[in-house]
């Protein structure tokens, strides 16, 4: 195998690339070969790889290659030589046990791991559909962030992605909390339909590395060589395969109420410092309560007797009975920083019993996209009791 | 693990020279890159051993191991009586009793199981002779110092006894100051010094504690 490269070109993709590299350390020999980014100089152009059962990450560039072939050199100190290399062409060749990198005056031997060992990476299922790198880059990280950390609860930490014609529905909860945004894409046929709930660790990564400039990212839904489900993503020469979470999603869409009979409006950005503010006294998990009085929000967090104390009050339009509730301040600002929007909207279950709207799920939105229109961006968060 | 028996000497050059005679020894070369080598005694301990990353280059009858420091084992092989590999995969890890550091983490977290009306103003409150499990606020706003033990026992009770001692001079602590010993089990000589001394006891179930429902309620 022989090439030459552009620096930064081989630069960006062997760094994008390792970041699909196991991070633990793999003990068993077998697995040692995923330690290895695969170089692809088998034509056209250079294929950067790298795989550990879950999720595939390759990256093509062009690549002038003089002699065709494979090779996988350890994926960790490939990373760093490339980042370290001057400005000059680089030329890649492999000479016995070792792969040889020189650029400019400078030259690197690596012993290269034997690349037959290497599994069959899988290949991207048929393209579902096209959308913006940009605002799906947008829409992922608005609603990753209510996905589960919690391997216990492996079905809520992936993202279910449904699409239904021209429009992706993206959802993901960790029980407290649960965000649902809604987008147009470009299906390749009209009647596209399908499910797949992907690792939302994955799909952000991913999304956000499809999100520069003008990329058009396809999306693609399918099945792996044995039979296991799989979702690609593929844009700027760059494609990520991720196997999908087993199991099966809570039928979130009951959650989600019809319409909210009591709704309040804040402005997002004083709102989010507020919170942010009165926060610092409240212990990990203790809540900050929110007073709704006519034009007023007051904010509240600390206990009597308690360490410390906060309190701020805001202007907001509400008209309705003086209603007390209490959100997790990490799960309220999640969801302000979400909201693409000057005001956030609280949608309360019910106008007349206080005690039921502060007891039931409150749904965040950002400001009214018109009557009977669901808006695209929907965070509903559950209340913690307040005592007494 | 690749486990060789072989008639070999061996040599290590690096921070300090150190050579073994020839001899029948036991040679481990593991998944993880390491190689060892053992006599048949001293336990656990081999004679010599190179830790990873390193690279083991095989030759003729001579093995040439080497890290990134430059420091190299070399062992030169006479005979080989044995050379087997076995595949042992992953290894599920060694699992200690971590009961008293988990219930500290439970009760932080819910206080109230301890007494009703405590609520919880730090872990690890340093006193000055040592860390006091956790530190309380009572309904009444006096300071409760809880120490925390798998097994109740005179120690526990003694060891309370000095933090408690220095919280009652820190002016900087809400007065009075009371002690908790919370355990699973708590043993009646150390109940009856205890009540001696003027402080509470509680039992606490681990298994019901870890059980308990979140305090938080979900969407589902």
């Amino acid at each position: 195998m022989r090439f030459r490269v552009e620096r930064d070109e081989f630069t960006e993709a062997v760094a994008w690339t390792a970041r699909s590299l196991p991070s633990r350390t793999a003990t068993a020999a077998q697995q040692q070969v995923l330690t290895g980014l695969l170089l692809d100089a088998s034509g056209p152009g250079l294929v950067v790889a790298a795989f550990d059962y879950e999720v595939a990450a390759q990256a093509k560039l062009e690549a002038t290659i003089s002699e065709e072939g494979r090779a996988l050199a350890p994926g960790k100190m490939l990373a760093e030589i490339t980042k370290q290399l001057p400005a000059a062409p680089v030329e890649v060749w492999t000479e016995g046990n070792g792969l040889v990198i020189a650029c400019g005056n400078a030259r690197f031997t690596l012993r290269t791991m034997p690349v037959e060992e290497y599994p069959a990476l899988p290949p991207l299922p048929p393209i579902t559909g096209y959308i913006e790198g940009g605002a799906f880059g947008a829409a992922v990280s608005q609603v990753a962030v209510a996905a589960g950390r919690d391997d216990t609860l492996p079905v809520l930490t992936g993202v279910r992605l449904e699409i239904e014609g021209d429009v992706l529905t993206l959802a993901a909860t960790d029980r407290y909390r649960l965000a649902v945004r809604t987008l147009k894409w470009r299906p390749e046929s009209p009647d596209a339909a399908g499910v797949a709930l992907i690792p939302a660790r994955t799909l952000l990564d991913t999304a956000r590395s499809l999100s520069g400039g003008s990329v058009e990212v396809a999306i693609a839904l399918g099945t792996g060589p044995s039979g296991e489900a799989l979702a690609g993503f593929a844009g700027n020469g760059r494609q990520t395969t991720t196997r999908l979470v087993d199991g099966q999603f809570p039928p979130y869409r009951k959650l989600l109420p019809d319409s909210c009979p009591l709704i309040a409006a804040v402005e997002k950005a004083p709102l989010l410092e507020a919170v942010k503010r009165v926060a610092l006294v409240a212990p990990k998990t203790a809540p900050v309560k929110l007073a709704f009085t006519e034009d007023h929000l007051e904010l509240e967090a600390g206990s009597n007797g308690g360490e410390a104390q906060a309190s701020e009050t805001l202007p907001s339009t509400y008209s309705g009975p003086d209603l007390a509730v209490a959100f997790n301040p990490a799960y309220l600002q999640d969801a302000l920083n979400a909201i693409d929007s000057d005001q956030v909207e609280f949608g309360f279950a019910s106008a007349d019993d206080a005690e039921v709207a502060a007891k039931k799920p409150a749904i965040l939105t950002g400001k009214g996209a018109g009557e009977g229109e669901a808006p695209d961006y929907r965070y509903l968060l559950m209340p913690i009791q307040l005592n007494g | 693990m690749r486990l060789v028996i072989a008639r070999c000497s061996v040599d290590y050059v690096g921070r300090l020279n150190a050579h073994l005679p020839s001899a029948v020894r036991l040679l481990l070369v593991k998944a993880d890159g390491s190689v060892s080598i053992h006599a048949d005694g001293r336990a656990y301990k081999p004679l010599n051993w190179m830790s990873p990353p390193c690279v083991l280059t095989e030759g003729e009858g001579l093995w040439r191991i080497t890290n990134k420091a430059d420091e190299s084992l070399l062992i030169t092989i006479e005979e080989v009586m044995h050379d087997s590999t076995h595949e042992l995969g992953v290894d599920p890890g060694l699992r200690k009793d971590g009961v008293e550091a988990h219930l500290q983490v439970l009760l932080a977290d819910r206080p109230d199981a301890i007494r009703e009306d405590l609520t919880l103003v730090r872990r690890e409150y340093e006193t000055g002779i040592g860390p006091v499990d956790l530190l309380c606020r009572s309904g009444d706003g006096a300071s409760v110092a809880v120490e925390i033990k798998r097994r109740g026992e005179i120690d526990g009770v003694e060891q309370l006894t000095r933090y408690v001692a220095r919280m009652v001079e820190d002016p900087g602590l809400p007065h009075p100051v009371h002690g908790i010993l919370v355990a699973q089990s708590i043993t009646p000589q150390a109940r009856l010094l205890a009540t001696d001394r003027g402080l509470a006891t509680v039992t606490v179930n681990y298994d019901a504690l870890r059980g308990l429902e979140p305090s938080i309620p979900t969407l589902f």
